[in-house]
């Protein structure tokens, strides 16, 4: 196994995804925590002047995704042939269209019109997707064929950071999701990583 | 061989490096492509309520990242170990902002905010990106080794848009422009391009 290590600010945030899989995969890594001036020189030293990065035996990789599914394949969650590869790299495009419907909650400054478009995401956004994702998900719980794979990681860590911005049983009515969340949760390495993991808010 | 069924509108959009792949790998498909007329009758049929969806061998893909990742990795181009693959993934997902802000512009129905935009991807948004890649891309002209990946041609295809509006942007970018050229001359793609209907975006 190579030397990793992954680098982001002091959240869950877009690095979350990436510190599951290390955890489901039971690999060591290094998890870099920075801010303010610590990022500031760094920043300059970046592929694209953004977290979080990924070193992998030195060469730095970044953007979110692209680290995730790396990590996801080197240690075997990323899909058992290429269709299945396309499948969970098709619910995980799927799922940054709608955290991308989430991106008023740091835009918009209006706490008023927030809130609003908090109500409107609730209510009109986030079930008819909820209804495909649950058609996509088995009834054993698993996005693609019948084992645990980076899909169902990141469908966890979706919902895992939206709480903590729109706190709420979003997925009561969602048999198969709630199975995909719980099938996640107790994970091992997961399950630890979950007790053990940095508090943070966001 | 497994058959491939591609399906979306008749446009480039973002079916277009789907196309180029296929064409690329010289794998043969079925390019289907519907009018506005005909997508609320296929829409709730879709995983998603989108297109373009794939069809392979009785399964149904959608997300055009998705899909191209798959018919790239067909077609070899997907880059040879996983941290190529990565570095691949990386380049394309650092596009993806600028590419909806030239989406943005292009779909501005208000001629007055299109110039505006216009002027302001011009000048802003597209200099330090191009700067950028200009540093990813080595001087062999390959984002990613010292061979072709999907990363060129999509960076090609990103650019085939681009020029449209902004027709000298690669001007002075000697790695840019050697990626599009050895692009061009794929010759799967090189056929592709005189044979592609012709499609305003």
């Amino acid at each position: 196994m190579p030397t990793y290590k992954l680098t982001y600010f002091k959240s869950r945030g877009r690095a979350e995804l990436a510190r599951l899989l290390f955890a489901a995969g039971g690999v060591k890594y290094e998890d870099v925590r920075v801010e303010g001036e610590e990022w500031q020189q760094l920043k300059p030293k970046t592929p694209m002047g953004q977290l979080p990065l990924l070193e992998v035996d030195g060469v730095m990789i970044c953007q979110s995704k692209a680290i995730a599914r790396l990590i996801a394949k080197d240690i075997g969650m990323a899909g058992k042939t290429p269709l299945e590869q396309a499948q969970a790299d098709m619910i995980c495009d799927s799922l940054d269209d709608l955290g991308n419907k989430l991106m008023f909650l740091f835009t918009e400054k209006d706490e008023n019109k927030k809130e609003e478009k908090k109500k409107e995401f609730l209510e009109k956004t986030l079930p008819p997707t909820l209804d495909l994702f649950e058609k996509l998900a088995s009834a054993e719980g698993y996005f693609v064929g019948n084992s645990l794979t980076w899909a169902d990681v990141n469908f966890f860590a979706f919902f895992d950071l939206m709480n903590g911005y729109i706190p709420g049983d979003h997925l009561k009515v969602y048999v198969n999701l709630n199975k995909v969340m719980g099938n996640v949760s107790s994970n091992p390495g997961i399950e630890k990583w979950l007790k053990e993991r940095p508090e943070s808010t966001s | 061989m497994p058959a491939y069924k591609l399906t979306y509108f008749n446009v480039r959009g973002r079916g277009e490096l789907i196309r180029l792949l296929f064409a690329a790998g010289e794998i043969p498909y079925e390019d289907v492509r519907i009018e506005s007329d005909n997508w609320p009758e296929l829409k709730p049929k879709t995983p998603m309520g989108q297109v373009p969806i794939l069809e392979v061998d009785g399964e149904v893909i959608c997300q055009s990242m998705a899909i191209a990742r798959f018919v790239a990795r067909e077609a070899g181009l997907l880059g040879k170990t996983h941290l190529d693959q990565a570095r691949a993934d990386m380049l394309l997902d650092g596009g993806i902002d600028v590419g909806k802000l030239f989406e943005e512009m292009v779909m501005e129905k208000d001629a007055s905010k299109k110039a505006e935009k216009k002027k302001e991807f011009g000048e802003k948004t597209l200099p330090p990106f191009l700067a950028l890649y200009e540093g990813f891309a080595g001087d062999n002209g390959y984002f990613v080794g010292y061979s072709l990946t999907w990363s060129d041609i999509a960076f090609f295809n990103m650019m085939d848009f681009i020029t449209a509006e902004f027709p000298s942007a690669l001007d002075g970018y000697c790695n840019l422009t050697k990626v599009i050229k050895i692009v061009k001359r794929v010759p799967g793609i090189a056929k592709w391009l005189k044979e592609r209907p012709i499609t305003d975006n």
